[in-house]
């Protein structure tokens, strides 16, 4: 734990006027733990709300969060694999909003209403 | 490896990221949105004290970094606490912003081109066209008023309660198993492989920074790889009817394999099976959309009900063109 000095060190470089130089990177824990909570509020949200439509943007935040663990990994171990397949994801995500935005104005116009708790019935 | 959380301090970071999260998200009766949002920024902010006073070597993690996850997750969260769902679409291109930052460092340029093109660009705009066909019109007075599904949450105290304990649990194995991302890329490129396969670009490139004339040419052997060896710093060049051999310690910028070149010879090598089946993916997604949207549904009769409704209630203005359903 000997970042106090390296705090102080930030603080003089920034109060002589000088940026601060380049610095460590962040680790990939860093980005992971990033990742996890982008994927967990998708969660909370895809699970809490009652709205079609907000309920596919959370699932589009949990393709975000598997993005940018993709790309970390990628960038850990210094090669291109979790870029390409990032690309995938990107496809998939661009197909499956279309198809599932079809279906929610289908949704739509069958109900008059945005409400998932309408299609209760389908759970059987 | 000093990579070191306490792990009393992570779950309770954990815990009041939950509790933050749950008062944000809408509820029935008071709804102190705003505190949730104060709790659970102070949350992240701790999470982010702990990781960075552990990450290893000492010194400050890229700022960059912190600014750029804090307003993902923040977006993120306001995403799915916000009541009205045009809001919530706009704070997620937010988001997709961010992670285009985080993209960037970590090296993956034309992955964060692509985010902003196909996310921000693209998915959001339907995203948005979607929200606007499929809102309900407002009845007679109350133009502003939200919808009850919109208005209140499901079980918003469980559910945050159960993501949280999958964060927990996730940190948990994040801190115990895994190292610092790899230092940069001081030591020789891993991409450098790649440059042989682009004579065109060499001899640009070479033009470019006056390193070859305009009449010469790289020389290539049998097989059409120009022959070029950046380890030993020789290029071998003809021009007119003499062969010369340039030395050069260090070549110029422009001839390092760039983000993009690697990506594409990585995905076109790689995975060429992969590219066809997202194209017909691609391909049957447009056709499904397109066979769905045409097709007549009949409304239920209650939805008939309603719509014949406002329609009714929407009559006192004559002047109004087509009445609200």
């Amino acid at each position: 734990m000997n970042s106090v000095p390296d705090l102080l060190g930030l603080a003089g470089a920034l109060a002589q006027g000088n940026f601060p130089g380049p610095m460590h990177q962040a680790t990939l824990l860093h980005y992971l733990v990033t990742s996890g909570l982008l994927f967990c509020i998708g969660l909370i949200g895809f699970v809490t709300r009652r709205n079609l439509i907000i309920m596919f943007l959370c699932t589009e935040l949990m393709f975000q969060a598997a993005g940018i663990a993709l790309i970390a990994f990628g960038r850990f171990h210094l090669n291109h694999t979790g870029e390409a397949f990032v690309i995938f994801v990107l496809t998939i995500a661009a197909a499956e909003a279309a198809l599932a935005l079809a279906l929610v104005v289908l949704l739509f116009r069958r109900k008059e209403t945005l409400d998932a708790t309408t299609w209760a019935e389908l759970k059987g | 490896m000093d990579l070191f959380v306490s792990p009393i301090l992570l779950y309770s970071a954990c815990t009041l990221g939950a509790l933050g999260v749950a008062l944000a998200l809408p509820r029935r009766g008071i709804s102190p949105q705003v505190i949730g949002f104060i709790i659970a920024g102070a949350a992240l902010g701790g999470l982010f004290l702990l990781l960075s006073v552990s990450s290893p070597g000492g010194s400050l993690p890229n700022p960059n970094f912190y600014i750029f996850s804090a307003v993902a997750l923040g977006a993120a969260l306001r995403v799915i606490s916000h009541p009205r769902p045009v809001y919530a679409a706009l704070y997620f291109v937010l988001t997709i912003l961010s992670s285009c930052g985080l993209y960037v460092l970590l090296s993956a340029e034309f992955m964060a081109f692509a985010l902003v093109i196909v996310y921000a660009g693209a998915i959001l705009i339907t995203y948005l066209f979607v929200i606007m066909l499929a809102t309900e019109p407002p009845t007679g007075e109350q133009t502003e008023a939200l919808a009850d599904y919109d208005r209140y949450s499901r079980e918003p105290a469980f559910a945050a309660a159960l993501g949280f304990v999958l964060v927990a649990v996730l940190s948990t194995m994040f801190v115990r198993g895994v190292g610092p991302l790899a230092p940069d890329r001081t030591g020789p490129d891993p991409d450098a492989a790649l440059l042989p396969l682009m004579p065109q670009k060499i001899e640009s490139a070479l033009r470019a920074a006056k390193v070859i004339e305009a009449d010469e040419a790289v020389a290539r052997d049998a097989s059409g790889r120009p022959l070029i060896d950046l380890a030993a710093g020789t290029i071998t060049v003809v021009y007119g009817q003499g062969v010369r051999q340039i030395h050069r310690d260090k070549w110029p910028d422009s001839l390092k394999v760039m983000n993009v070149e690697a990506l594409g010879f990585s995905l076109l090598a790689e995975h060429p099976g992969s590219i066809e089946i997202a194209g017909v993916v691609l391909l049957m997604a447009m056709l499904g959309a397109v066979v769905l949207a045409r097709k007549k549904v009949e409304l239920d009769e209650q939805a008939k009900l309603a719509a014949a409704h406002r329609h009714l209630t929407d009559q006192p203005q004559p002047g109004a063109a087509g009445g609200g359903a």
